[in-house]
């Protein structure tokens, strides 16, 4: 596992398109949370708004970055061909999608912590001169308020499991258009559904099955009794469902002819 | 001596189609193996099993006695090089082979020595995707030398080469036989082989055809047979047939005599004071010899109508 990990490190590394994505990730998000505290205001007799979240909205844009980044590492080796000088040099691979989740989940944190804080620090620096001030209830936003801190931590996981989904979506189908496709799919249409469902009882049971919502609930700091899920189990979604889709990605790879 | 790779009875089918129909054949240590075959006989395929790639439906192959998937460092036990298109044109030839050798648990310095090895060392910090069909040979080459196998498989290797390189890797692969290395190469044209190869496994319809040393091929396609010139040919007949040649009359002058070497020949024809202007061995090319061979095994010859179906 040593050699797989060190071999997927190096050709992430050598990759020229891992320095632009990951910094696409952090600008992205960064560019997206600040946009959106620019555009908040609170009125002087208080407002009802979830601080740390507006902070943090940013990872809509940051995700699409991250999938982007994902599947890349993917089908960039399926669409040259590339891939079967990889299972030659690496016949177990099990072990080289593990390599691959392993290198792709520490770019990810490590871009989506430094996303995060600079979110964190452009929403504190903006959202003041929004109205948002100790006077009406919203001390600046720092990350030594518990659920601040939870809200950015989660932030960061979320990204990395959308990496690792991404990741496993991608080894399936194994051609860039497709698999991002699908994920943007997951990401940016699935969540509408449950607004269409009429019945309440639906609504908040496909609320509960979406990646994109219910993995969000870990940045909801307030009214958390009126969240479907509580906002760990909501991260617990989305990790379910890049469990499954790496589940089904060995399951694919193990024994499929390695074909382009 | 232990076979380097064992293919025993490979058969598969992409859906309707059948690639290999009981493949089997072993490659030697100590000798460049040439696999030969016309375009769809199957040699691709194998080699794709043999490396893992691809599983067969039935049969095994096995690469030093195990099977290649079960192989701990497989560079280090068999270089191959499938498709030399095969890497991401983005990155640098260097760093192409960089994690191909991080992938062994070998370093950047055996690197270095394989890029100079095959010639690249000029543009070994260059994007792969600007090399000319030729360079990302030597350069998939390159990636074979990298573990220092005592097994080589190349498809087409020669392919896109200039002829300089196609010296170069003719020299190159003899020179890795001759260190007792085993060498499977595979083209679709015979004329590749003929300085190439000391054996030919020659396969068509995803089986093996023939598996025969160049020399034995040429041989069986000349069949002893010897071609002679001669004013008195019934003269000829007779005294050849009475030895029990068999004669076949080729034009006014000309016999072509099966079944006795040429020398005995000469000597029949001076005994008998039969004159002669011209004897002469009937040596075919190994084009010949495959044409010979493959003439049922081309898949995609003009065929009569209802004649096209697979017969296996």
């Amino acid at each position: 596992m040593r050699r797989e990990l060190r071999a997927e490190w190096t050709k992430t590394r050598t990759a020229p398109g891992t320095a632009w994505l990951t910094a696409a990730v952090v600008v992205l998000t960064a560019a997206a949370s600040a946009a959106v505290a620019a555009t908040v205001s609170c009125p002087a007799a208080g407002c009802d708004q979830d601080v740390p979240r507006l902070g943090l909205a940013g990872i809509q844009a940051g995700q699409a970055a991250v999938a982007v980044l994902a599947v890349f590492a993917v089908t960039g080796e399926y669409g040259t061909g590339m891939i079967a000088t990889t299972f030659a040099a690496m016949p177990h691979r099990g072990r080289v999608l593990a390599a691959k989740a392993a290198v792709l989940t520490g770019l990810t944190l490590a871009a989506g912590t430094v996303a995060v804080l600079a979110s964190v620090l452009a929403a504190r620096l903006i959202l003041p001169g929004n109205g948002f001030t100790a006077a009406n209830g919203h001390p600046p936003l720092s990350l030594a308020d518990g659920p601040t801190l939870r809200a950015a931590a989660g932030t960061v996981l979320q990204l990395a499991l959308i990496a690792l989904l991404s990741l496993g979506i991608a080894t399936a189908v194994r051609d860039s258009a497709t698999a991002a496709g699908v994920v943007c799919g997951l990401l940016y249409v699935l969540p509408l559904v449950p607004h269409m469902a009429a019945d309440p009882g639906w609504r908040r049971l496909l609320w509960q099955a979406t990646p994109a919502n219910a993995g969000l609930a870990v940045q909801t700091t307030t009214h958390l009794d009126d969240l479907p899920l509580g906002p760990w189990e909501g991260l617990g979604v989305t990790a379910a469902w890049a469990a499954a889709a790496l589940l089904g990605a060995w399951l694919l790879v193990r024994t499929r002819d390695v074909r382009a | 001596m232990r076979a380097a790779i064992e293919v025993i009875g490979l058969r598969k089918r992409y859906g309707p189609t059948v690639a290999l129909d009981g493949m089997s054949f072993t490659v030697l240590p100590g000798r460049v193996t040439g696999f030969v075959g016309p375009n769809g006989a199957g040699k691709s395929t194998t080699m794709r099993v043999i490396l893992g790639l691809d599983t067969a439906d039935e049969g095994s192959a096995l690469v030093g006695g195990r099977p290649y998937r079960s192989l701990r460092a497989p560079l280090c036990q068999v270089g191959a090089l499938l498709d030399a298109a095969a890497l991401q044109p983005s990155r640098t030839a260097r760093n192409h082979l960089l994690w191909l050798a991080h992938s062994q648990g070998l370093g950047a310095r055996r690197v270095d020595e394989v890029i100079e090895q095959v010639g690249l060392g000029a543009v070994a910090r260059r994007r792969a995707g600007g090399f000319s069909l030729g360079m990302r040979q030597r350069l998939g080459i390159a990636a074979a030398l990298l573990g220092d196998p005592p097994v080589l498989m190349l498809d087409e290797p020669v392919n896109g080469l200039d002829p300089v390189g196609i010296v170069w890797i003719r020299g190159l692969l003899r020179s890795l036989a001759a260190e007792g290395r085993a060498v499977l190469v595979s083209s679709h044209l015979m004329s590749e082989m003929q300085d190439m190869a000391d054996h030919l496994v020659v396969a068509g319809r995803g089986r093996v055809v023939a598996d025969t040393s160049v020399a034995d091929l040429i041989a069986a396609a000349s069949d002893g047979r010897v071609t002679l010139r001669t004013t008195a040919r019934p003269e000829a007949m007779e005294v050849l047939a009475r030895a029990g040649a068999r004669v076949a009359v080729q034009d006014r002058d000309t016999l072509t005599v099966s079944g006795l070497e040429a020398g005995r020949i000469v000597a029949l024809l001076g005994a008998n004071d039969v004159p002669f202007s011209e004897v002469a061995a009937h040596r075919a090319s190994l084009e010949e010899a495959y044409m010979e061979l493959s003439r049922d095994a081309v898949e995609f010859r003009a065929t009569t109508p209802g004649d096209g179906t697979a017969t296996s």
